[in-house]
């Protein structure tokens, strides 16, 4: 860690200050310093979301979800905060470590540009294609078919999370035995440097059509039901496309990060995004996703696949619970 | 040792990432400037502490702005309007943040285009097309 301040100075500056800055607020701070939420001040709550934060970052940057996944579930369960703050505070938590980590991903070949601008398209066209379909649908299906669409997404995650626990090591490094021709046509093939390995990896992907249609989908699924898309993109660059799983989390980070950065401006233009409350989870997740991007560059792929397998499961039993409370009426005690 | 460690990256690639990289740390230390500014001085559009509390006890937008010496809910870049003031600093510092990402697609796609990868170039343009059209309020985009 010591080494990381030293070869990154902006993260040793950009932390220094924040605590400075913390620090100087707590002790002359001329409002924000009386109870709002039991004996904690506003500060305090700041100071608290900071943290948090910044541990989200880092558990995201290295999985290549977005921190929004964390966030977003916790804020609405425990709290009364308006959701369209919630959501516009998860688009910053979501986005932000993935556009810092995007520079030590791009400097040292862990992220495709291509991948990225690949699925970025399919995904923010998806996105919106989903939004309308959600309001016109909306009145059509109503709460049951919200509850079967969460349960079905649901379980395909569990799917998911199985294929990656049964795949093994296979999914680390995928050797893909045959050529796809539209993939050969884009030269969507590269090489990165795995340092846990001390070699260098060549990948190529397969399946590139199939590809764009399950971005899109990832897409139109995020866009309708507000779910953004970090639970699939992995699973699809991984497990479809045949690219490694390094790769593929720190492809997904940057791939998110620009669909995100499209999407947070309606919120900012209506007043919905107020700078004091996102400002904390900001300097977290920009801290946090600074030193994420540096541990995946280093750790064994196969934590990166254990970590992944951990937040599928959990996101999929909350999908599940919300799923099933809405078909069969009940409480789930659940996230 | 590895006798060479060496990869091809590209520089679409690179300067993709640095340009975002750097905008994001010049976006937080206006964050950090516009948070102490907030609480250290006098001058508010709305006062941290009601704010917080207003959030937190689960107002809508419209209620939280309505308390605000705006008194009503701001419209387009309105932070640019309170730039001296705290919250206007902090605002903007975020919009920088999410603003980095145009100037480096546009970049990107240059060096993807020089570099013979045109219909990447041409996906790259089309992403930041997207994302101008989101930044000016021509469609909302509820994606995320």
């Amino acid at each position: 860690m010591v080494q990381l301040f030293r070869k990154v100075p902006e993260l040793t500056f950009l932390i220094c200050i924040t605590v400075i800055a913390y620090a100087v607020i707590e002790i002359a701070a001329k409002s924000g310093t009386e109870p709002v939420l039991g004996s904690f001040s506003s500060i305090d709550l700041i100071i608290i979301s900071f943290v948090f934060s910044t541990a989200i970052a880092i558990v995201a940057v290295i999985a290549g979800v977005g921190g929004g996944v964390i966030f977003t579930p916790i804020m609405l369960a425990f709290t009364s905060i308006d959701t369209l703050i919630i959501r516009s505070t998860g688009l910053v938590v979501a986005m932000f470590s993935g556009l810092v980590a995007t520079g030590p991903f791009m400097r040292k070949g862990l992220a495709d540009i291509k991948l990225v601008f690949f699925g970025a398209v399919p995904i923010i066209v998806g996105g919106l294609a989903g939004a309308f379909a959600a309001i016109f649908l909306a009145t059509h299906l109503g709460e049951t078919g919200d509850a079967w669409v969460r349960l079905t997404l649901g379980i395909t995650l569990v799917l998911i999370a199985l294929l990656f626990i049964f795949g093994g090591s296979n999914t680390e490094y995928p050797r893909p035995r045959k050529v796809d021709p539209l993939g050969q046509r884009l030269r969507l093939r590269n090489t990165y440097w795995e340092e846990s390995l001390q070699e260098r990896i060549r990948y190529r992907a397969i399946n590139v059509a199939f590809g764009g249609f399950l971005f899109f989908f990832v897409g139109f699924t995020g866009g309708f039901f507000g779910l953004g898309g970090g639970w699939a993109v992995v699973p699809v660059l991984n497990l479809v496309m045949a690219i490694p799983l390094k790769v593929s989390a720190a492809s997904s980070g940057v791939l998110l990060a620009m669909g995100n950065a499209a999407a947070i401006w309606p919120y900012l233009t209506v007043g919905a995004l107020i700078g004091i409350v996102a400002a904390p989870w900001m300097l977290g997740q920009v801290i946090g996703g600074i030193i994420g991007a540096h541990i995946l560059a280093t750790i064994k792929a196969a934590f990166v696949r254990n970590l992944l397998i951990a937040l599928l499961i959990l996101t999929s039993l909350k999908l599940i619970a919300r799923g099933l409370e809405r078909l069969l009426k009940i409480e789930i005690p659940i996230l | 040792m590895p006798k060479f460690k060496r990869t091809l990256i590209p520089i679409s690639g690179v300067v993709y990432g640095d340009v975002i990289y750097w905008a994001t740390i010049v976006a937080s230390v206006m964050v950090v400037v516009g948070t102490v500014e907030t609480f250290l001085t006098d001058y508010h559009v709305i006062q941290p502490g009601y704010l917080l509390q207003a959030v937190l006890e689960g107002n809508s937008i419209s209620e939280i702005w309505e308390g605000s010496a705006l008194k009503e809910i701001p419209r387009g870049h309105w932070y640019l309007d309170i730039l001296p003031s705290g919250e206007g600093v902090t605002t903007a510092g975020l919009a920088l943040g999410v603003f980095g990402v145009i100037p480096a697609i546009f970049i990107s796609a240059f060096f993807l285009w020089r570099s013979h990868n045109v219909f990447f170039a041409f996906l790259a343009v089309v992403a930041g097309i997207i994302t101008i059209t989101s930044m000016l309020g021509i469609i909302p985009l509820p994606v995320g």
